[in-house]
């Protein structure tokens, strides 16, 4: 009988290990399609692979370290050469740090800081958590000696990818595209994070929409969306978890970016609808030869400068007067300016507040490619259908302290047809229209609606016809 | 083999007998003592129960075990037929539903302590201290400003926080509970509360935490697939701590980007 027991643990087990084992390993970021279509194959292969170079796949990837990415640092001294080996020292933090063990950390390699290899990434094939040995991809050149320092990159994107699988990706997909599992039944969609646009920042559009910086990820993981699907994640994340996983987004907006920054500029002459084309695989193959590392660069550096330039001081929007008292005049006067022409308001939230206002009836036009959608009411850059928030539910998403609404008032919410104020409107004027947006859902008068003409006048400011 | 069956029944009861008079002295059953009085006494009807159960377990696998061990040196004696035996069919149906009716009655007054909003203490239903609200897959909470009352409609100055409940110590305190879509269930364990959220109710539920700390809230109610992101944690500390907290949520939502304006406005006052 026992025999028969072991044999159906043995059953069992087999089944287990097939069901995890599979192709996780293999598992790879998913291309963005829609726009790598449009290129010559060769071009788009050219893409894919710089990709995988330069982040790897889900399972191993790859730290960049000419991101701004804190990929959980630890550093270390060389303390001796033997040909391809380097025995090496992690400072006292480092030594404990979780996922040095990791395979992923080897590939990422060691960033040299001093010595004749300093400024030098020197990519790796194994490490020895054991011995503390690494050994390198290829010989050096110029071999680093004892006592040269390094920082090796890594366990944050390795902490972060598992807590992002666990946690994050059936919402909002292994490569932050907003397309996991999930992503279908939710409205509105999860954030699509490869354009590198988030909804409720801290900082300003000015001159271009500046980035969301780690706090302003962090709040909306630890506070949720309220009225979305997008939960709050804390206290079930501890603080060094909300760390890697902020890092972990952060790092997939910038390959979306990069990706698309990519495709973007290969489109220009290597498009898919030149593959007749004389001469283009020549003339293909030899820009990839010659300019496009250069460019590759280029495009990280910008990207990776944007992400940076957020977390400097003073990008976020401060106002620079205190709240004005929420009295009755002052939101009556927030009220005015919310129907009236200065402010536009209405246009979109409607004479009640309610989310309903005349563009959200009509045709509007795509900024970006200058075309009108197939469908009436307002879109996003993502392409999705948006409603104008009904004010009258007093729900938030952005956060209901009057910073935040201010905020949103002052600089509109990135990537939405909710467009800033910082030009149009005074302090005082932003002040009144936030305590009058706060007051919406208590005003127990119903607001009078506006007298018929005016309705006419603010649809004939929008250039419709009708 | 005979033999082998009669002590695998006896060892059963020989088992349970260890496991019992163990587990209280190990925690095994509970999350520590409980945090309220309440919990204690319903602690007491779950360890009468355990006692009740183990002696019928004891009872019935002795009999078991003996009637197997005297039938297995038994080779003469045929086995004897039976259609059942009234007398004994009474016996195995009237015991239990004394025993069940003896405890439907004896749980009755934690029962009516836990739920009947008459006999909920004095002051609970008067000032909820707060508004749970269970939500696929989080806790929103609401608070009355400090010095107000909570009201069933969110009030302008209402303070609000996600997964994070916050009660004094030593004060009974009374929360609404309300779900804003599927069914969830409020679950303290470390209070031995549990009660079902139900979209269209309100629910009170109070409780009167006597010791300092941070306890496990937790949903109860498989509400789909996020449930197990529905953890998050009831903070029980000094009412002054209690009141600060308020103080200190009033103010981060009142946040306009000049950190002093609150503290400048109280000095006006
Ligand atoms: C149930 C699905 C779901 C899960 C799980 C989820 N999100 Fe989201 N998330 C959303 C939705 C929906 C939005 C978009 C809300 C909106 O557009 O207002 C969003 C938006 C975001 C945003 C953008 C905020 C902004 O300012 O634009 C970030 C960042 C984010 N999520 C991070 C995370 C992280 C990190 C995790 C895992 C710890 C996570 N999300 C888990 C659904 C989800
Ligand atoms: C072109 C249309 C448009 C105009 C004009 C507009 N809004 Fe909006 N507004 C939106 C959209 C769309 C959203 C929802 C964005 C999102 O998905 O979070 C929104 C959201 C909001 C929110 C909710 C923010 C949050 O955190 O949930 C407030 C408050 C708001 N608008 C106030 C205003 C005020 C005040 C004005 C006038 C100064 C205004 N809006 C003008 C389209 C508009
Ligand atoms: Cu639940």
């Amino acid at each position: 009988m026992s025999v028969r027991w072991q044999s159906l643990i043995a059953v069992m087990l087999a089944g287990l290990l097939a069901g995890c084992g599979g192709d996780a390993s293999k598992a790879r970021f998913a291309e963005n399609s829609a726009l790598a279509k449009q290129l010559l194959p060769k071009a788009r292969k050219a893409v894919q692979k710089t990709l995988d170079e330069h982040f790897g796949a889900p399972l191993d990837s790859v730290a960049w370290l000419k991101l701004p990415v804190n990929y959980g640092k630890a550093e270390g001294t060389v303390k001796s050469v033997d040909g391809l080996k380097l025995s090496v020292e992690f400072n006292k933090e480092a030594s404990d740090v979780d996922g040095l063990t990791s395979p992923e950390l080897a590939r990422a390699g060691l960033l040299f800081t001093s010595g004749v290899s300093a400024g030098k990434q020197v990519l790796l094939a194994k490490f020895d958590p054991k011995t503390n040995v690494f050994e390198a991809l290829q010989t050096l050149d110029s071999p680093p000696a004892k006592d040269d320092t390094f920082v090796a990159a890594g366990h944050f994107l390795r902490h972060g990818r598992k807590l992002y699988a666990r946690h994050c990706q059936h919402c909002h997909g292994v490569s932050g595209d907003g397309d996991g599992t999930t992503a279908k039944y939710l409205n509105p969609r999860p954030r699509d994070y490869r354009l590198g646009v988030f909804k409720f920042t801290s900082t300003g559009s000015f001159p271009a929409p500046i980035k969301a910086t780690r706090d302003d990820l962090k709040r909306v993981i630890a506070l949720g969306i309220p009225g979305t699907y997008m939960p709050s994640f804390v206290p079930m994340l501890k603080e060094n978890e909300l760390t890697a996983i902020i890092e972990y987004v952060r790092w997939l907006a910038m390959r979306g970016e990069i990706e698309k920054g990519l495709i973007t500029e290969l489109k220009g002459e290597y498009s898919r609808d030149r593959s007749k084309d004389e001469g283009i695989d020549k003339s293909l193959e030899t820009y990839l030869g010659e300019a496009y590392p250069n460019f590759v660069n280029e495009i990280a550096g910008e990207v990776g400068e944007k992400w940076s330039g957020a977390e400097e001081e003073g990008t976020a929007i401060t106002p620079k007067k205190p709240r004005t008292q929420d009295t009755a005049e002052s939101r009556h006067r927030g009220k005015e300016l919310f129907l009236g022409n200065k402010a536009k308001c209405v246009n979109c939230h409607g004479p009640a507040g309610r989310g309903n206002g005349p563009m959200t009836e009509d045709f509007q036009k795509n900024p970006t490619t200058n075309e009108v959608y197939a469908e009436r009411g307002l879109f996003d850059v993502w392409d999705q259908p948006i409603k104008p928030r009904d004010l009258t539910r007093g729900i938030y998403r952005g956060g209901r302290r009057p910073i935040d609404i201010y905020r949103r008032i002052y600089v509109g919410i990135k990537g939405t047809p909710m467009p800033g104020n910082s030009q149009a409107l005074s302090e005082d004027e932003i002040w009144d229209l936030v305590n009058y947006a706060l007051s919406v859902p208590y005003d127990s008068q119903a607001p009078k609606l506006p007298k018929p003409h005016s309705v006419a006048e603010y649809s004939t400011e929008h250039g419709h016809a009708n | 083999m005979r033999k082998f069956w009669c002590l695998f029944f006896m060892f059963w009861p020989i088992a349970a007998i260890v496991y019992s008079a163990m587990s209280p002295a190990y925690g095994w059953w509970f999350p520590g003592d409980s945090v309220t009085e309440l919990g204690q006494r319903i602690d007491n009807l779950f360890y009468l129960i355990l006692i009740i159960i183990t002696v019928v377990f004891i009872g019935t696998q002795m009999a078991l075990g003996y009637a197997l061990w005297k039938a297995a040196h038994n080779e003469d004696e045929k086995a004897h037929f039976s259609h059942g035996s009234h007398n004994l069919e009474v016996i195995w149906s009237v015991a239990p539903a004394v025993i069940l009716l003896f405890l439907a009655l004896y749980q009755m007054d934690v029962w009516r302590d836990f739920r009947v909003k008459a006999y909920f203490p004095e002051g609970t239903i008067e000032t909820p201290i707060a508004e749970v609200t269970a939500r696929q897959f989080e806790w929103r909470i609401r608070y009355p400003a400090p010095g107000k009352k909570l009201q069933p409609k969110p009030q302008p100055d209402d303070l609000y926080a996600v997964n994070e409940l916050r009660a004094p110590i030593g004060r009974a305190v009374m929360i609404q509970l309300r779900s804003e879509d599927v069914q969830h269930a409020f679950f303290l364990p470390h209070l031995r509360i549990k009660q079902d959220a139900i979209p269209g109710q309100i629910i009170p539920i109070w409780f009167k935490a006597e010791k300092k700390g941070i306890y496990e809230l937790l949903c109860a109610e498989l509400c789909g697939w996020g449930h197990y992101k529905m953890r998050a944690q009831l903070t029980v500390e000094r009412e002054v701590e209690f009141q600060d907290y308020l103080k200190k949520l009033q103010t981060d939502q009142n946040y306009d980007g000049f950190p002093t304006s609150d503290s400048v406005a109280k000095k006006e006052e």
